[in-house]
């Protein structure tokens, strides 16, 4: 069963069946997805891209639970109906497609890039890092902006002004990044009360996240880095 | 979001459960700063261990306490990340050292209140 809505005829989305063939246990529900747009009904309207889990375009629920569709086996869900319906806490565009823009919107204003107060010259070589400087901050730059975290946090869920998991991990992401300097600029997003202090810790955007990157990690940790920062004498000092 | 969305998975349950057991300690502090008030009209007037109800809210208190604590110690892995000698401490040993001090505080606390009481 897959959402079908059109902003133009729908007043509600609602679900709508279909049956599919299954030869093939390595089938994913995008395939199936795909299969219904093929042969069943080329109408049906979503995204995906890569296929390989890389994109993060093919978020979706997966009877319930926030999944990569390319992700999502079928073959763990057979012989049970499989339920796609869009990602959790965002508007619907059409389908099975969200509306990205407030993500994107926050995914901006966390600054995802190295910020230098003065850029060292070409010539002068590059960056370099140890081992353990990239350790730092590694696991948080695997984040694919794929949203499930978000469509998993009831915290957002409730309140959309808040700053949300990825956005803040990859807040960290930056922060933690031996060549950055930015972490006085990325504070007053980070830190505000719809920012890490609105986190009340559920956890489950790190259970849904497909690479293993921890945002309810990056968020505590900010809490306790800054809480520190705040506290600690010279905490406030330039990083 | 509905009302009810605690309810759909069983890690939401957890939290939720997680966090409503403050509401019961805080309860019990409500209802123990009124012993301490009665003490106040002396020894006569506290006799809190004589009430029934007082004895039995107060288990169930100690464990939502303890379900409260083991919960939030054991995310102190996830939240505190001490480096020694340059290298991060495990999140078990992170965890472990928490509820060694836990363990601790615990027998201090308890040492000092049966001290006072005799």
């Amino acid at each position: 069963m897959a959402t079908r809505f059109d902003p133009d005829k729908d007043s509600a989305p609602r679900l709508q069946s279909y049956d599919i063939p299954f030869p093939d246990e390595s089938m994913v529900v995008l395939d199936g997805l795909n299969y219904i747009k093929a042969h069943v009904d080329g109408t049906l309207s979503y995204r995906w891209s890569c296929r390989m889990g890389i994109c993060g375009s093919c978020g979706m629920m997966v009877n319930g639970t926030p999944k990569l569709t390319c992700n999502a086996f079928l073959r763990d869900y057979w012989p049970k109906p499989v339920i796609v319906e869009p990602l959790s806490n965002f508007p619907i565009i059409r389908d099975l497609v969200i509306d990205m823009e407030d993500f994107m919107h926050k995914l901006k204003s966390i600054k995802p890039w190295i910020i230098r107060k003065q850029e060292i010259p070409l010539g002068a070589g590059e960056h370099r890092q140890t081992t353990s400087q990239i350790d730092d901050f590694r696991q948080f730059s695997q984040c694919i902006n794929c949203m499930l975290c978000y469509a998993a946090c009831p915290v957002y869920g409730l309140n959309d002004e808040f700053l949300g998991p990825a956005a803040i991990a990859l807040a960290r992401r930056y922060n933690l990044d031996s060549r950055d300097q930015g972490l006085k600029e990325r504070l007053p997003v980070i830190a505000d009360s719809e920012g890490i202090w609105e986190c009340s810790f559920v956890g489950e955007c790190s259970v849904v996240c497909p690479k293993g990157v921890d945002p309810a990690k990056a968020i505590q940790q900010t809490k306790l880095d800054t809480t520190m920062r705040f506290l600690l004498p010279y905490g406030n000092r330039e990083p | 979001m509905p009302a009810a969305w605690w309810t759909r998975k069983r890690h939401y349950l957890l939290y939720f459960v997680r966090e409503f057991t403050a509401l019961p300690m805080a309860l019990w502090l409500l209802w123990f700063l009124v012993e301490i008030k009665r003490a106040g009209a002396g020894s006569a007037g506290y006799v809190p261990h004589s009430s029934i109800a007082f004895v039995i809210f107060s288990v169930i208190c100690l464990l939502f306490a303890l379900y409260h604590s083991v919960t939030f110690l054991s995310l102190a892995g996830v939240i505190l990340h001490p480096k020694v000698m340059g290298r991060p401490v495990p999140p078990r040993l992170v965890v472990l050292a928490m509820f060694g001090q836990w363990a601790v505080a615990s027998i201090v606390i308890g040492a000092v209140l049966i001290g006072f009481a005799r």
